[in-house]
């Protein structure tokens, strides 16, 4: 026998089916999420997401919570079917605090990377059959680099690295362009911008995403709702709180709205 | 040959004779609650002997380290499946212990063909609020007991009972009482242990030179720092003031150094 460490097989094991195709109904709208973005900048890794879930017309939930934290270095960010986006990261922070609780070790950010790619493989009679469809970005720090790094997935668990910056979710092709253009030619490349800098280009980026794609919720300032902006450093994640993002707002972003 | 209750009862007497012995070279555990949340410390040679089990739960053992390393990938896996498949808050010490791990080493002990587990456990759990702290310790038969304020691991209930009552006396406050608390309970745990050892053994006084009654601290100091020649502290704290949902954490040396007797730091490197 060897050393069992992989909860994954452990539930299989025990049962547990992850990733069961069935056939969407006809007519019938899956809730879907939305916009998610990360890039490098100066400290480490920002991971960003709009909060709006939406079953094709229909607005489900504007407080969503798309990034994930899975544990104290790692980040998910979800685009996609949110049950199966949640299911997969409720099993992803099992799977890294029973591995390092029996191994006595951090699972390596290549061993987490591969643990989500997994699941994606495992999720794709779903995804195809279009009942679970997932497109994450994962984000954490590599101890082994001593770096922060950003990978994005297509639905089918291919892994690429988001050397500077990824983006996921329907709104995601408004984005992408500009972060290219603002990455390229702006004053200083992101990776080289400080904290509340790259929280100001995350809340412009997102507001731009709600103002092309109706299934992205931008800031609604009457009910107090902002995007969640989460930073991945050495010393672990730090989520920007609301009351942060609220003086940035009104100052840097909306005026230009 | 066990099939007549008498042979039964003998044999699983002799096998209460032969697990006894094991523990009597084993180190003590000791676990108090404080301020900061819930402290674990032992004496430990080469294997860890303090493990992190779930968000809230830490694990201390004496025992033979391939049923401890049993025993811990047991609860590893119940408490995580449990946590999946229902939630964090009903990953409880308790729940684990009475309908998960104390019958298995109740059916271990009483299995007279098969091999018990040479094991004693100690599940600290860290409450969600300060007061609701709680331990359990479960013997190699599988009774277990359920304590709010400390708990302890030694060779014998007597030697328990002993480091119970030193530990009782002590006043804990902050994470500093704790620790100095915890390791002179240990030293009393374990100054006892030896004794009765060393006397069934016909030696008189091994350590010469130190008094074995003597509580006060500079007697118990100088007898860790003799043990630390062989022996490292081993320490871990669920630790309230921890962001995130996993409380564990284990108190490296420049943080023990810090809180205990400034001659006996420099010993712990």
């Amino acid at each position: 026998m060897g050393m069992q460490s992989d909860f994954y097989q452990l539930l299989r094991e025990q049962g547990y089916v992850f990733g069961v195709p069935g056939q969407a109904a006809r007519g019938q709208e899956l809730t879907t999420a939305t916009t998610i973005l990360a890039f490098k900048y100066r400290d480490g890794v920002l991971v960003a997401g709009d909060r709006r879930a939406t079953a094709g017309n229909m607005v489900m939930y504007d407080r969503t919570d798309k990034v994930l934290e899975i544990d104290r270095h790692s980040v998910m960010a979800i685009a996609g079917v949110p049950a199966t986006a949640y299911e997969m990261g409720r099993i992803l922070e099992h799977s890294f605090k029973y591995y390092r609780r029996t191994q006595l070790q951090e699972l390596s950010f290549e061993g987490k990377l591969r643990a989500l790619s997994k699941l994606l493989k495992d999720n794709v009679p779903a995804a195809l059959a279009g009942t679970g469809a997932v497109a994450p970005i994962f984000a954490g720090y590599d101890f082994g680099q001593e770096t922060a790094k950003i990978y994005f997935y297509d639905i089918l668990g291919a892994e690429f690295e988001g050397v500077d910056y990824a983006v996921s979710g329907s709104g995601s092709p408004t984005i992408r362009g500009i972060l290219h253009y603002v990455n390229t030619w702006g004053e200083q490349p992101l990776s080289a911008i400080p904290e509340e800098q790259a929280t100001v280009q995350a809340l412009r980026l997102l507001t731009s995403a709600a103002e092309f794609d109706s299934a992205t919720g931008g800031v609604n300032r009457e009910a107090g709702l902002y995007p969640v902006i989460k930073f991945i450093t050495a010393s672990g994640v730090r989520t920007m709180p609301d009351a942060q993002l609220k003086p940035l707002f009104e100052v840097k972003v909306s005026r230009h709205v | 040959m066990y099939e007549e209750p008498y042979k039964w009862v003998e044999a699983v007497g002799n096998r209460r004779t032969y697990l006894d012995e094991q523990f009597t070279e084993g180190a003590p555990v000791v676990g108090v609650t404080c301020g900061r949340g819930i402290l674990l410390m032992t004496m430990s040679k080469g294997t860890p002997k303090l493990y992190e089990i779930y968000d809230r739960l830490a694990l201390g053992g004496m025992g033979h380290p391939a049923d401890l390393e049993k025993l811990r990938f047991n609860l590893l896996e119940m408490a995580h499946v449990e946590g999946f498949n229902r939630s964090a808050s009903d990953v409880t010490g308790s729940r684990l212990v009475k309908y998960g791990m104390a019958p298995t080493i109740k059916q271990a002990f009483e299995e007279v063909f098969k091999a018990p587990f040479i094991v004693k456990i100690l599940l600290a759990e860290l409450g969600q609020k300060a007061g609701k702290d709680s331990f359990l310790t479960i013997n190699y038969d599988g009774t277990f007991e359920e304590k709010s304020q400390y708990a302890v691991l030694a060779a014998t209930s007597a030697v328990e009972q002993k480091m119970a009552g030193y530990l009782r006396e002590q006043s804990i406050a902050s994470l500093e009482d704790a620790v100095g608390a915890a390791i002179r309970t240990w030293v009393v745990g374990d100054r006892a242990q030896r004794r009765v050892l060393d006397d069934g053994e016909g030696h008189d006084e091994v350590r010469a030179g130190l008094d074995q009654q003597a509580t006060d601290s500079e007697t118990l100091y100088a007898y860790l720092q003799r043990c630390i020649a062989e022996k490292t502290v081993e320490c871990a704290l669920l630790d309230r003031h921890v962001q995130g949902p996993s409380k564990y954490r284990a108190l490296g040396i420049d943080e023990l150094k810090t809180m205990l007797p400034k001659d006996l730091s420099p010993s712990l490197s």
